[in-house]
């Protein structure tokens, strides 16, 4: 019994750890099964929603607002705003005029963005961490006594439950709306729907935006949840979610998903029965090995080559 | 033309030797090299009204060796580089002790010049072990090194009879440096460890190794690093309800904390340098501090006055100013100075320095561990 409600609650932990990585693994996913680029500078837009949430809640805070839902609903209304326009910014400057070329110069532009808007939270908000305050508190407990106590926080169920509105909402709007269709086509054949008459730019620019903002809601999410924010905040949560995005197979959504769940739960697992030490090594190992023996991804299709 | 040019020269050089030597019968200069300027010049502050209050007080009571201590101030600004330069002019100026330099980066290159030019150098502020680890002769210090906080933080744990004790550290030299020593000296004294892992400087995801120690049912766990990790850990333990105590070395012991940790940062323990001022045998000195409209209590205030009584005694015990004979002197006599008795050991760094745990609270404030 002690035994299992220990495994619970590191399952637990690693899957609340797997849906942010999820989040963030989207907007990896999206703009490689569009445009066939990775956008490095992914992680520091989250970081910027981690920001930005955290100076709305302060600024609301100094107003005096007290109503819990109303200052989260502002917050992230306030971080999927700053974290798309800066998506929407970024794809514009620094890819769009790239587009087309090596494969090599975009990856490369993406790179010089992330160190770009790494170093200008640097200096515009200090290097220091910054404390994020705890809004929701508290949580159920299982197990009683003297014995080892399983809890769920009121938190860990926030991430859980957004994670999954957020996951359906975007696979109805892929599937069902006429933007989604139209995404789909962009990823399947970019010359032949520019052809048909889809305004591809304007839905590559779509997929940037929605990619953002689900980052901007892990970073609002995750800034609560850890409770504090540095200017270094994305650099390591947007490797793990290219790993994810990756292990579940680069441009499925649902991929994703699965890919964020399953690393979550293997870092929690690793540092649970070996040690905390080689959370990152056995992370980064799966990235490798799955890149060895299946670099298409658990549910990605594999390439075929187009001529 | 040329010739009288040299004769000149010699002539010019000549008597500046004379001055030099008259000057140097007369007196015992004191290098005084730290921050008077830049970013960190409060700290030297505290440094040069220590030194100064020192040379004084000596001065009253008739010198040494019936010489005048004379203070000579440098600026290095804390920066290695500007601490060079100095430790040049220092060898021009003839000047045979110094105190300082205050920042470890600046302390380590000056301290090649001092040594190979025969300068004895006692510094009030530099603890990283690098300082006295290279087999110098003349380089002392008045404050601990880095690696002495471990077996004053595993003293205390292991006085509290604790029956587990978790150790967690961040990977890097000086975190897993003092939880090293934290486990060494626990482990001698037969304390049960029931942990001894790293985390990633930087990470922000905890919930794993609360979960661990929350399962391995300890009462305290040493976390050896800075305060944005322990931070973050004592908030998601709180969050977690791990009833456990947390201490952590003198990197953690600052106000950064309370912004991150919050409320969770009550009753973390700390190791930090004593407060000498608050000692009763050297009250009689803190009122000479006050009278002079001087703050004796910041940390390096009385390790500087330690410092200058050091030399001074050492050159007396010695009854040579050749500094090769002082550093000998002090490193086989035991001398005692307001920061409690000091005995050097090969290396030249005090055989005990006094670190104390303190009681940390959520609003910044300190208070001694019972």
């Amino acid at each position: 019994m002690q035994d299992l409600l220990y495994f619970s609650q590191q399952l637990i932990n690693g899957l609340t750890i797997g849906s942010a990585y999820a989040l963030i693994a989207i907007g990896y996913t999206m703009v490689y099964g569009i445009i066939g680029m990775i956008n490095f500078a992914h992680g520091e837009i989250y970081m910027i929603g981690a920001y930005t949430a955290l100076i709305a809640i302060t600024g609301m805070t100094a107003l005096g607002l007290a109503w819990l839902p109303l200052i989260l609903l502002v917050a992230l209304i306030c971080a999927m705003i700053v974290s798309s326009s800066m998506g929407w910014a970024v794809e514009r400057v620094a890819y769009r005029p790239v587009r087309g070329r090596h494969r090599l110069i975009p990856l490369i532009s993406a790179i010089g963005m992330s160190i770009f808007l790494q170093n200008y939270v640097h200096l515009a908000q200090g290097s220091r961490n910054v404390g994020f305050p705890a809004l929701i508190e508290g949580g159920f407990t299982f197990g009683s006594g003297e014995a080892f106590q399983m809890s769920l926080s009121y938190m860990q169920i926030t991430i859980f439950i957004t994670t999954l509105i957020c996951m359906t909402v975007l696979s109805m709007f892929i599937s069902r709306s006429r933007t989604g269709r139209a995404c789909r086509a962009v990823s399947q054949d970019l010359g032949m729907a520019s052809l048909l008459g889809i305004d591809t730019n304007r839905i590559i620019s779509v997929t940037f935006v929605i990619g953002a903002a689900l980052a901007a809601v892990a970073g609002l999410l995750l800034g609560m949840y850890y409770g504090s924010v540095d200017p270094l905040f994305g650099f390591i949560a947007g490797l793990k979610a290219f790993t994810a995005a990756v292990l579940g197979g680069i441009g499925s959504i649902p991929g994703a998903m699965l890919g964020g769940l399953i690393l979550g739960v293997s870092e929690s697992m690793t540092s649970s029965y070996l040690s905390g030490e080689y959370k990152d090594v056995v992370s980064f190992g799966l990235l490798i090995l799955i890149l060895l023996f299946k670099p298409t991804g658990l549910l990605g299709k594999p390439e075929v080559e187009k001529i | 033309m040329t010739t009288s040019l040299k004769k000149l020269v010699t002539a010019i050089g000549a008597s500046v030797a004379l001055m030099g030597a008259g000057h140097a019968a007369a007196e015992i200069q004191i290098g005084i090299a730290g921050p008077v300027t830049g970013p960190v010049a409060q700290y030297g502050d505290m440094q040069f009204s220590g030194a100064l209050m020192a040379i004084d007080r000596i001065n009253e009571q008739g010198g040494v060796l019936g010489e005048k201590l004379v203070p000579v101030e440098y600026d290095d600004v804390c920066d290695p580089k500007q601490a060079v330069t100095v430790a040049n002019r220092l060898v021009n100026d003839g000047v045979r002790y110094v105190v300082g330099h205050l920042c470890s980066s600046s302390t380590q290159p000056a301290s090649d010049i001092y040594e190979d030019e025969g300068i004895l150098m006692i510094t009030p502020a530099s603890t990283s072990p690098e300082v006295t680890a290279r087999g110098y002769e003349l380089i002392f210090r008045t404050i601990g090194l880095d690696s002495m906080q471990g077996p004053v933080a595993a003293n205390y744990l292991a006085d509290q009879n604790p029956e587990r004790v978790a150790i967690v550290h961040d990977k890097q030299q000086y975190g897993e440096g003092i939880a090293t020593a934290v486990r060494d000296t626990l482990k001698d004294k037969g304390v049960e460890i029931a942990m001894f892992e790293g985390v990633t400087a930087g990470d922000k995801d905890f919930s794993s190794l609360i979960t661990k120690l929350k399962q391995a049912d300890v009462e305290y766990v040493y976390f050896g690093g800075y305060h944005p990790e322990l931070g973050l850990i004592l908030r998601q333990a709180r969050q977690a309800n791990l009833d456990a105590t947390f201490m952590g070395p003198e990197g953690v012991g600052n106000n950064d904390i309370n912004t991150i940790a919050g409320d969770a940062s009550e009753g973390l323990l700390v190791t930090l340098p004593p407060s000498f001022d608050e000692k009763e045998e050297n009250q009689e000195l803190v009122k000479a501090f006050e009278a002079k409209n001087e703050d004796p209590s910041g940390p390096f205030v009385l390790t500087s006055y330690a410092a200058v009584q050091l030399i001074a005694e050492g050159i007396e015990a010695a009854d040579s100013k050749d500094p090769f004979d002082v550093a000998e002197a002090l490193r086989s006599g035991t001398f005692e100075t307001p920061i409690g008795t000091v005995e050097y050991d090969e290396a030249g760094d005090m055989k005990s320095f006094e670190f104390v745990v303190y009681e940390w609270h959520s609003d910044g404030s300190k208070t001694p561990a019972k």
